[in-house]
């Protein structure tokens, strides 16, 4: 017995060792949850990837705390019910330490009681409809909300621009509604008019034709977009179509690569507000443009640097505060960190303030607009 | 613009978008009128048509028309494979195959849209500028050279489609296979055959309407086959299903109400409108504006 002790010491002061190591060695959790399939796709592939590259760049120095990265990514195909689905299983999964998700505004929303009640961070990339203020402590975003940019568009297109006259064509869902309830508010308060609202199915109307005769009978200075890209892109063609030209108004819902993709000249032009350029010279900008197109072999755009930006934050509150659910959720009062779609502080709701820019398609590229 | 060059403007979008309905509804109507059961497919073959025609674009080799009837037969080949695979062996199993052949439809259905998901991916791709789009006015209404392809090309294709199934051969022995299958095939008529070019005929009117949409609106996508099927087959219905007059005049209604709908009632309910008719025609004409009697002895 004697001759075995120094073993079995070996052997206890062995597994006491290996016990913290192992989980020092073990993988930070962090997942997305966005729409990897369906009309929504290609932004939501966008936020996974901005968010592996995010991970990605902190596993090559070394992770946090000798911890790397670990991504999961679910899918919740742009439906609040899959979305509720996704959410009960990422918090039931107690390794996750934040949810990067959703994108839709309804999807958001749906998720967001299961998130609060089980504690866990839902830093969304891509949910900009004011209700999502109020969805609870444990619900934030990156993204500027609808009210934010649909105060600072109506500024642009009624005071900068000296368009008076309106027409808002509008998704019909919680972020197209909720926008368009902001610029029928704001227009008016910086002296516009709003002439008409016409209402469309995200990825389901494709005949625009019938808005589009409506709407050009009144005859209105600027047509304002409350909604995404592929819409956007088939409404400027169809409206060239039948060729009318108006100006065309909307907001980082519309900036998209696949806008002028789909929308080839039709779309010259077109203005929009949004958070991220990629012809942005500051150098962190363009070391983040490098870095995605050496990674996916595509060109970097919003909703990527949203999923980028939110993917950095935790993880920058993990550094500070310790891979906890309520570490993390801690830091959102305090925790400013420079993203490249601007700086990601968030107020008391949990919405980020930051300024937005001026965007517009000219020569088939997306730049900064002067006007 | 007065209200009423607004009218004219919306009867001629409502005209356009219907007519590429009626293309697609003669297929539901041509397959229900010989075989009893309503190929749930359909809405996807022309999605697959729509597909092709932007695959041969895309080669360089094709203009819009030679890609168009590249298109046509193309798709006519998948419709008939479609019937030999999928429907053919449940009709030779025995009696009362409709059903069953309905549930096979479906599954044709999920298979083709997965397909084209896979093989083309989640988004919508552009046709690009391969029409050349003018746009011309003429008392305050405007009108495109794209409509006009449509209108066209959709009137004229049902024009010889009536004069095919009336004065030819294979027509009569279309419409008698439609009458009584049975009766038919102790005629000596071929009745596969005439399956299969009904099938075939569906298809290439369905290839048509896809690319000419697809032109229309420069989007195409794996789901696209959904909305639009569901339209056509709201219009076979309410023209009475098996009436080919029928389908074509009801395609037409279903484009100008739910156009007129969405201008003067509300955009949000263009969709709906489609479904109001469907109910209404089920309540108060249930066999269809042209009802079609059916004959007995199927097999």
């Amino acid at each position: 017995m004697r001759n075995h002790l120094p073993i079995l010491a070996a052997l206890v002061l062995g597994l006491l060792a290996a016990g913290p190591a192992q989980a020092q060695s073990k993988d930070i959790i962090i997942a997305t949850a966005s729409p990897l399939t369906g009309t929504c796709a290609q932004d939501g592939t966008a936020i996974k990837n901005g968010a592996l590259l995010a991970a990605d760049l902190v596993n090559r120095r070394g992770g946090i705390n000798g911890r790397k990265i670990k991504v999961i990514s679910e899918d919740d195909r742009s439906d609040p019910k899959d979305a509720a689905a996704v959410a009960n299983k990422l918090t039931n999964n107690k390794e996750v330490v934040a949810v990067l998700g959703h994108y839709n505004s309804s999807c958001t929303l749906a998720g967001a009681p299961i998130y609060n009640r089980a504690k866990v961070l839902e830093l969304s990339p891509g949910s900009s409809a004011p209700a999502v203020s109020k969805a609870g402590p444990f619900t934030a975003r990156v993204i500027l909300t609808d009210a934010a940019q649909g105060d600072f568009d109506a500024k642009w297109m009624v005071k900068d621009k000296g368009h008076k006259r309106i027409a808002l064509m509008y998704e019909n869902d919680d972020y197209g509604v909720g926008l368009k309830d902001v610029m029928v508010a704001r227009i008016p308060a910086y002296g516009g008019e709003v002439v008409a609202a016409e209402s469309y199915y995200m990825g389901e109307t494709k005949d625009f034709n019938p808005s589009i005769t409506k709407i050009r009978a009144l005859n209105p200075d600027a047509v304002f977009i409350c909604g995404l890209y592929n819409e956007a892109a088939l409404i400027a063609k169809q409206s060239a179509d039948v060729g009318w030209k108006p100006a065309f108004f909307g907001t980082d819902g519309i900036y998209s690569p696949a806008l002028i993709a789909l929308g080839g000249p039709a779309v010259e032009g077109v203005r929009f507000s949004g958070v991220f350029c990629a012809d942005d010279p500051a150098s962190h900008v363009q070391s983040y443009v490098k870095e995605f197109k050496a990674k996916f072999n595509t060109e970097a755009g919003t909703f990527d640097a949203l999923g980028f930006d939110a993917m950095n934050w935790v993880l920058a509150a993990i550094e500070k505060a310790g891979p906890s659910r309520a570490a993390v959720q801690a830091q959102l009062r305090t925790l400013k960190v420079q993203g490249v779609t601007g700086m990601n502080a968030f107020d008391e709701h949990g919405d980020v303030k930051k300024d937005p820019l001026k965007l517009m398609v000219r020569n088939g590229k997306i730049v900064p607009a002067i006007d | 613009m007065h209200g009423l060059q607004q009218l004219a403007q919306q009867l001629i979008n409502g005209l356009v978008i219907g007519s590429v309905y009626s293309l697609i509804a003669l297929g539901y109507t041509m397959v229900f009128g010989i075989l009893g059961f309503i190929n749930f497919a359909h809405g996807d073959v022309y999605m697959i048509g729509s597909f092709i025609g932007l695959m041969l674009l895309g080669t360089g080799a094709f203009n819009f028309a030679t890609a168009l009837v590249g298109a046509a037969i193309l798709t006519g080949i998948v419709g008939i494979a479609i019937e030999k695979v999928a429907y053919r062996p449940i009709r030779q199993s025995g009696k009362g195959f409709e059903d069953t052949m309905l549930v096979s439809a479906i599954g044709v259905s999920i298979f083709l849209e997965t397909l084209a998901l896979i093989i083309w991916g989640t988004e919508t791709h552009p046709m690009g500028a391969v029409l050349h789009k003018v746009s011309y006015q003429v008392g305050g209404i405007y009108i495109s050279s794209v409509q006009l392809l449509i209108l066209g090309l959709a009137v004229g294709l049902m024009v010889v489609l009536h004069l095919f199934v009336t004065r030819t051969v294979t027509g009569a022995a279309m419409r008698a296979t439609a009458q009584n299958m049975m009766a038919a095939r102790l005629m000596g008529i071929s009745v596969d055959r005439i399956v299969s070019v009904t099938f075939a005929i569906g298809s290439v009117l369905a290839a048509i309407g896809g690319l000419l949409v697809g032109a229309y609106f420069d989007a195409v996508y794996p789901l696209m086959g959904w909305t639009a099927g569901v339209k056509a087959f709201t219009a076979a219905v309410v023209g009475g299903v098996g009436s080919i007059p029928g389908a074509m005049i009801a395609g037409v209604l279903i484009g100008l109400i739910e156009t007129l709908g969405s201008a003067y009632i509300s955009s949000g309910f263009r969709d709906g409108f489609a479904f109001i008719i469907l109910i209404l025609a089920l309540l108060f004409f249930p066999s269809g504006i042209f009802q079609v009697r059916r004959g007995e002895g199927k097999s």
